[in-house]
C-alpha cells in the first residue's frame, strides 16, 4: 500500500495532523508536564483510521466508488467534523481562550473607538458645511417621534385604566 | 472490433442486479445534484417565508403584535414571546408543514407573535427593563383584548423566556393560564461558551457599549459563529450530500435565508442584558428588580413546562430547567428532547418531537 502514491500522500497528511495536535497542545499549555484537562487525540484518531481505511478500500478497489463507500466517506466526514467541533468547543471554554478573546475585543475598541468618533466629527462637519442633516441629526428626529410615541401610548394605557375603572364601578340607581 | 469489445464486456466481473440498482440511483442523484447546485448558482429564487395567514393587531414604535387565527377548539389562546434581537421571527413560520405557527394553528390555538422587530441607533435607550415594563405589558393586553378571552397562555423562546418570566411575575394583574419555557436560560450559572466569554474579569460590557453604541448584526453574527466555528462546513457538506432532493433544497434556502440575517442590539438593552443577566445572574436569585418590583420566580403559580434541547449550546440544558425548581406549582414538567437550539423549534425534528409535546401538554391544560 505504501508504494501507492495516494496512500502516501494520505499517511503523510496524517502524520501531519499529529505533529499539529502536539503543537496545538504545547500552545494551550497542555503539553508534556502539564495537567491534561483534554486529549484532542482520542477524539480524531480513530475517525482518521477509519478514512484512511475507506480510503485504501477505493485505492485497491482501483475503479469508480460505489455508493457504499460514498456513505462510508460522507459518514467519516461527519464524525471528523463532529470530532473538531468537541475539541474547539473544549478548547474555546477554557479560561485561556475567554482571557485572549477578551484582550482582541479591547484592543478592536481601542482602534476603533476614536476612528468612528474621528470619522463621526468629519462627516458632521462636512454636511453641517453642506447644510445637509446629519446621521446624528436625523438620529436626534427618529428619537424624538419614538418618545412622542411613548407618550401617546403611555396616556392610551391611563384613558383605558380609568375606563376600565368607570365601567367596573356599579352603576347608581337614579333619582326619580 | 466490434468483436474485441464484445470480448472485453464478457470479461468484466458479474455484478449483482441490486448494486446495479443502486450504481444507477447514485448516477441520477449526481446528476440532480449538479442541476440543482447550477439553479442555486445560475438562477438563485428568493425563498418564501411566513406563509401562515395573520393580521397585525397593534404597533408600538418598532415592535409588532400578529394574530394568528385558528378554528379556535382550544379555549385559551397563546402568547409567543421570542428573543429581542439577534435574528428575525419568521423561524416559527418558516414555511408550509415546517412551521410551529401552523401547527398550532392547525391544532385550535390562536397564536398572537411579539415581533420586537429591528430597532435602530434612535432606540439605543432602550433597556431590558423598557421591553419588560412597557412594550411586553401593552401587547399582551392588546393580544387579551382582541383575543376576547379571559386568561392566556404565554410561551417564552430563547431570550423571550427570561423576558416573559420577568413580565408576568411584576405584572400580576396579568391572568396567565400557562407559561412554557423554550429553551430561554434561566439559571446563568450554567449557560455556557457566552457566559464564559461575557464574564465580567474578561468582558468590559460598558466599555463596549459606550463605544459602539448599538451592538452591529455584525459583531453579533460573529459572536454566534463563533459559538460553532464548524456549523458552516457541516451545513454545506451536508447540503451537497442532498442536493439531489428538492425538498430538502428549498428547506435549505428558507433557513440559509433567515440563518444570515441578524439584527443588532439596542446598547443599553445589551447592557443590562449582559450585566443582570449574564454576569450577575440576578434572575434566578431573585435580585432583578423592573421599574420597582422585585422579579420574584416562586411567582409563577400556573402550570409550568419547560423544554430545553439536548445540544443547544446557546441555552444549554442545565440552565433552562431551573425554572421547574423555582416555580410555586405543582403541576410542573421538565422534558429535555433531541436537537439544538434551533432545530428544537424549527425542522423535520421538531414536528416529530417538540410541536406535539407542546401542543398536547398545552392542549390538556386550555
Amino acid at each position: 500500500m505504501a508504494d501507492n502514491p495516494n496512500q502516501q500522500l494520505l499517511d503523510m497528511w496524517k502524520r501531519q495532523v499529529e505533529e499539529g495536535t502536539q503543537t496545538w497542545l504545547r500552545m494551550m499549555g497542555q503539553g508534556p508536564g502539564a495537567a491534561p484537562t483534554m486529549d484532542p487525540q482520542s477524539f480524531w484518531r480513530p475517525f482518521m483510521d477509519q478514512g484512511m481505511a475507506a480510503w485504501s478500500k477505493v485505492m485497491t478497489q482501483g475503479a469508480a466508488p460505489s455508493p457504499d463507500l460514498m456513505a462510508q466517506w460522507k459518514q467519516f466526514l461527519d464524525q471528523w467534523i463532529a470530532a473538531w467541533s468537541r475539541v474547539l468547543e473544549q478548547a474555546m471554554g477554557t479560561d485561556t481562550f475567554a482571557k485572549l478573546m477578551g484582550k482582541q475585543v479591547e484592543g478592536f475598541l481601542n482602534v476603533s473607538g476614536p476612528a468612528k468618533k474621528a470619522a463621526e466629527q468629519q462627516v458632521e462637519a462636512s454636511l453641517s458645511g453642506l447644510g445637509i442633516p446629519s446621521r446624528s441629526q436625523v438620529t436626534a428626529l427618529a428619537r424624538h417621534i419614538a418618545q412622542v410615541e411613548e407618550k401617546i401610548d403611555g396616556l392610551e394605557d391611563k384613558l383605558d385604566r380609568v375606563l376600565r375603572r368607570l365601567n367596573d364601578t356599579p352603576a347608581r340607581p337614579e333619582r326619580a | 472490433m466490434k468483436d474485441e469489445l464484445f470480448t472485453m464486456m464478457g470479461e468484466l466481473p458479474a455484478m449483482s442486479p441490486e448494486l446495479m440498482a443502486r450504481m444507477k440511483e447514485e448516477a441520477n442523484r449526481n446528476l440532480l445534484r449538479m442541476k440543482h447546485f447550477s439553479e442555486m448558482v445560475m438562477n438563485p429564487r428568493e425563498p418564501k417565508v411566513g406563509p401562515t395567514p395573520r393580521q397585525e393587531i397593534y404597533r408600538t414604535n418598532k415592535s409588532r403584535l400578529w394574530r394568528y387565527e385558528s378554528r379556535r377548539t382550544i379555549r385559551t389562546p397563546l402568547l409567543f414571546v421570542p428573543n429581542l434581537g439577534i435574528s428575525r421571527p419568521y423561524i416559527f413560520d418558516l414555511m408550509p408543514k415546517g412551521s410551529f405557527v401552523e401547527h398550532m394553528t392547525q391544532q385550535g390555538f390562536d397564536f398572537y407573535l411579539v415581533d420586537w422587530g429591528v430597532f435602530g441607533e434612535e432606540d439605543n435607550g432602550l433597556t431590558v427593563e423598557d421591553a419588560v415594563t412597557k412594550i411586553l405589558p401593552r401587547l399582551a393586553r392588546k393580544a387579551l383584548e382582541s383575543s376576547g378571552a379571559s386568561e392566556m397562555s404565554v410561551l417564552g423562546y430563547c431570550m423571550g423566556a427570561p423576558l416573559s418570566a420577568s413580565f408576568v411575575t411584576t405584572h400580576p394583574e396579568f391572568p396567565l393560564k400557562n407559561y412554557i419555557n423554550m429553551a430561554g436560560p434561566i439559571d446563568f450559572a450554567h449557560v455556557g461558551l457566552f457566559g464564559k466569554w461575557l464574564a465580567p474579569e474578561v468582558f468590559d460590557v460598558d466599555k463596549y457599549v459606550d463605544t459602539l453604541g448599538s451592538i452591529p448584526a455584525e459583531m453579533v453574527k460573529m459572536g454566534f459563529k463563533l459559538l460553532k466555528p464548524t456549523m458552516d462546513v457541516s451545513t454545506n457538506l451536508n447540503l451537497w450530500w442532498n442536493l439531489w432532493n428538492p425538498e430538502y433544497v428549498s428547506g435549505f434556502n428558507a433557513l440559509n435565508k433567515w440563518a444570515n440575517e441578524y439584527l443588532p442590539f439596542p446598547g443599553e438593552f445589551f447592557r443590562q442584558w449582559v450585566r443582570d443577566f449574564y454576569q450577575q445572574n440576578k434572575l434566578i436569585k431573585g435580585e432583578l428588580v423592573m421599574d420597582g418590583r422585585r422579579v420574584n420566580l416562586r411567582e409563577i403559580r400556573c402550570p409550568v413546562l419547560a423544554v430545553g434541547a439536548k445540544e443547544d449550546n446557546i441555552a444549554p440544558p442545565a440552565c433552562v430547567k431551573p425554572l421547574v425548581d423555582v416555580v410555586s406549582t405543582r403541576d410542573k414538567e421538565y422534558v429535555e428532547l433531541p436537537g439544538g437550539h434551533i432545530s428544537l423549534i424549527a425542522g423535520r425534528g421538531a414536528s416529530v418531537h417538540c410541536w406535539p409535546k407542546v401542543s398536547s401538554w398545552l392542549a390538556a391544560r386550555s
